[in-house]
């Protein structure tokens, strides 16, 4: 009985093994004051040889432009499940690019290179919009990364089925309560739910916040030490989500989708409208086959006391591990292959060349890295390359410049959404469901999610 | 006395060897280096983890604040909860299926081999595969292939797993359509070594077929019963990737599990101390829960 025994707590002990984690080993760099050598990710692979040749162009430019510094490209790109391990084994590359959204927890947990003292004056760093910066920088105005690529988030809508159901797709809707009366028009007129919206992975909570924001009201205080999530404006947009999806039936039956589930109903035509960056149009119709013209994208509706629209974007991070040298290499870097076509029309136009070559949209809705002469100048340069209906966003370029990018919720935004998505759920999956208590109850949570920090 | 004791030791050496202690040892070292390495190292690694703090570029020993921090959790409750009513939805409908299927099976003659492998077909999908398939029949909409088989017969449509109190039933009827298989093969090969003139002379006796099973089958399965609960009851506290598929916890933290909040802590919150530290508790739990089973059930295994 003996040996039975131990041979079934093997098991047991074995699954035990599965849950637990496996830290890699750790290498630390050291500082040298001869050649620098960096790696840099970014790398395209094989699948588009046209950016990967303007991309290693780039390097042997760069290289030869800074002998001292040897550059090394790599393909890894960001992903939440496999950060940790690339910075605990030592193999985040010198330079990495991640999304806005990750920045904050990385500033929190000194994961990344501080490096306020390496950017000159002179730097095209330090003339980026000051309002895309902020997400780059703690409360004391340290820089942990360069925005290279920015949007806010936007009402995006189809324009094929605004055509099919009568509607004008120049004309999308720029209050709620339009939003809400078009979506019945596309119910009815074409069968398709006229309102989506992402309810899990975070992103219930996500959109909750960039939809309250624009009603007037934030989730967290400014200082990040409050939950303000109790307020009006939440209060209103769940009601918004309550009246479409049980008096009018205009948004669908399933309430557990992610990004990837919402992107592809929409590029199939399944959704009218939802909110979402307006990023998604290199998705979805360089990856997931939805025709240029039917992407419809508006400036988020603002209610009169709106706040403006929650922002994103990709950083270009350090790795915090890198050398003071290494740190000055990897800036000079990402300035070179990022920024520079901003500043040079040779280069503008050999990106831009590279881009269309590889089927890449070029001039796909954006907001203005820098001041707006700036982005006209190099829009300028390219024009004959532009391969996106620039056209169709007139709205959203119009309202780019004007409209405020309102910050992430500064403590623990990731928590805070999972915390909100279960009150998206709740309003969506169940026709009975208390916004009031709802909301009391998200409070609490996310103000003991902000006492855990 | 200082001569003696090399000697004496290199004598048991060679009787070592001569016992057969090299080959042993040969044998034995492949699983020594295969768990060694990627199970009981990461196990130890993940002791001193649960009590410190690290980023992966510095480490502070925080004692045991990352386990109050999980005992802090709202959510703990809520998953701890979810996962008790998994592990007995899947005790209750899970367990017996296989049983039953495995006898059924076992009283076939000629066909017995084709219905082992057609049971054994869900096992060949790879899980998120089947997971995937899953997911698209419950989909919510009266168009859903369930939902379409429930019309037929003037039922639903049913909201599945955007439905609070069905969601997490709904994960159990995949997860025992995806492992059924398994056990009632494991389960036939046993009632295959059942001694058949028990049953010979059961029937002598005029026993009735459910009699038969109760008095003649189950008692001889009941060693490999008992150990196949336990692994059930081991696997299912572990429950993770149906749920995560399907629901990722929603609807309303409905199906939050126990592993779910591990991996998240882990993975979205960078928080590798806590996560180690919500690890260590169920594996604590598991061994308690696996050492009191085993002394609960010695004596009726062994009889």
């Amino acid at each position: 009985m003996k040996s039975t025994r131990t041979q079934l707590l093997a098991p047991a002990v074995l699954a035990v093994a599965a849950l637990t984690l496996v830290t890699g080993c750790s290498e630390s760099n050291s500082g040298s004051s001869g050649p620098v050598s960096i790696t840099v990710a970014g790398m395209p692979n094989n699948q588009q040889p046209e950016l990967l040749n303007n991309f290693n162009r780039n390097i042997s430019d760069f290289t030869k432009a800074n002998p001292e510094v040897k550059v090394v490209g790599d393909e890894a790109v960001f992903d939440v499940r496999t950060f940790q391990a690339l910075l605990a084994g030592g193999k985040l590359p010198t330079v990495f690019y991640v999304p806005f959204t990750e920045m904050q927890g990385l500033i929190a947990r000194k994961q990344i290179a501080d490096i306020t003292s390496a950017i000159g004056a002179d730097s095209m760093v330090s003339r980026i919009n000051p309002s895309v910066m902020k997400v780059v920088k703690d409360s004391s105005d340290h820089v942990y990364g360069v925005p290279i690529q920015a949007y806010s988030m936007g009402l995006l809508y189809n324009r094929d089925l605004f055509k099919k159901a009568g509607l004008d797709p120049d004309k999308p809707p720029t209050t709620w309560d339009e939003v809400r009366a078009d979506a019945k028009v596309i119910q009815s007129a074409t069968g398709v739910q006229g309102f989506g919206s992402m309810t899990k992975d975070n992103t219930g909570g996500w959109v909750l916040t960039t939809m309250s924001y624009a009603n007037g009201g934030t989730i967290e205080s400014a200082d990040g030490k409050n939950a303000t999530v109790d307020n009006d404006a939440t209060r209103k947009v769940l009601e918004f989500y309550r009246s479409l999806r049980w008096e009018d039936n205009t948004f669908g039956s399933n309430f557990l989708i992610g990004y990837n589930d919402a992107m592809k109903a929409f590029a199939g035509g399944k959704i009218g409208m939802f909110v979402q960056g307006a990023d998604a149009y290199t998705t979805l119709v360089s990856n997931m086959g939805m025709k240029p013209d039917d992407f419809g994208l508006a400036p988020l509706p603002q209610a009169a006391q709106g706040l403006g629209a929650l922002g994103g974007g990709t950083v270009a991070i350090i790795n915090p591990r890198a050398s003071a040298a290494e740190v000055k290499a990897a800036i000079k870097w990402l300035e070179f292959v990022n920024l520079r076509k901003y500043g040079s029309e040779p280069e503008a136009v050999a990106d831009a060349k590279a881009k269309v070559a590889d089927k890449q949209p070029l001039g796909a809705p954006a907001l203005p890295l820098f001041d707006q002469a700036t982005t006209d100048r190099y829009l300028g340069w390219v024009k004959d390359y532009i391969n996106v209906p620039r056209q169709n966003y007139a709205g959203y370029f119009a309202t780019a410049q004007t409209l405020a990018l309102v910050p992430e919720p500064p403590t623990k935004a990731q928590e805070t959404y999972g915390a909100l998505d279960a009150v998206v759920q709740a309003v969506l999956t169940r026709r009975d469901a208390d916004i009031d208590a709802l909301l009391k109850d998200a409070q609490r949570k996310v103000q003991a999610i902000i006492a855990a920090s | 006395m200082h001569e003696a004791v090399p000697s004496r030791r290199s004598r048991g050496l060679i009787s070592w060897v001569r016992r057969g202690g090299l080959s042993t040892l040969v044998f034995f070292l492949p699983v020594l280096l295969s768990f060694g390495l990627f199970s009981w190292w990461p196990i130890l690694r993940s002791l001193p983890l649960s009590v410190q703090r690290t980023n992966f570029l510095t480490t502070d020993w925080v004692g045991l604040d990352n386990f109050t921090r999980v005992l802090a959790d709202p959510l703990l409750l809520t998953a701890t909860l979810n996962t008790l009513w998994f592990a007995l939805l899947a005790l209750v409908f899970g367990f017996p299926v296989p049983v039953i299927l495995a006898v059924f099976i076992a009283e076939l003659r000629r066909t017995r081999g084709l219905a082992s492998a057609l049971v054994y077909l869900p096992v060949i999908f790879p899980p998120v595969v089947a997971v995937l398939l899953w997911k698209a029949f419950f989909d919510p909409s009266p168009t859903g292939v369930l939902n379409t088989i429930l019309g037929w017969a003037g039922l639903g449509p049913l909201s599945w797993l955007n439905d609070g109190d069905l969601a997490m039933i709904s994960i159990v009827l995949q997860a025992t359509w995806a492992s059924f298989g398994t056990a009632t093969i494991i389960y036939l090969a046993t009632l295959m070594g059942v001694q058949t003139e028990l049953y010979d002379a059961a029937e002598t006796d005029g026993a009735i077929a459910l009699r038969r099973f109760w008095h003649v089958t189950l008692p001889q399965m009941r060693g490999v019963l008992l150990v196949m609960m336990l692994l059930q009851l081991i696997g299912t506290f572990q429950v993770f990737t149906e749920p995560y598929i399907m629901t990722n916890g929603g609807p309303e933290d409905r199906t939050v599990t126990i592993l779910m909040l591990i991996y998240r802590y882990a993975f979205v919150s960078g928080d590798y101390g806590r996560a180690t530290a919500l690890s260590l508790l169920l594996a604590i739990a598991l061994s308690g829960l696996s050492w009191i089973y085993l002394w609960a059930t010695k004596r009726w295994s062994t009889s």
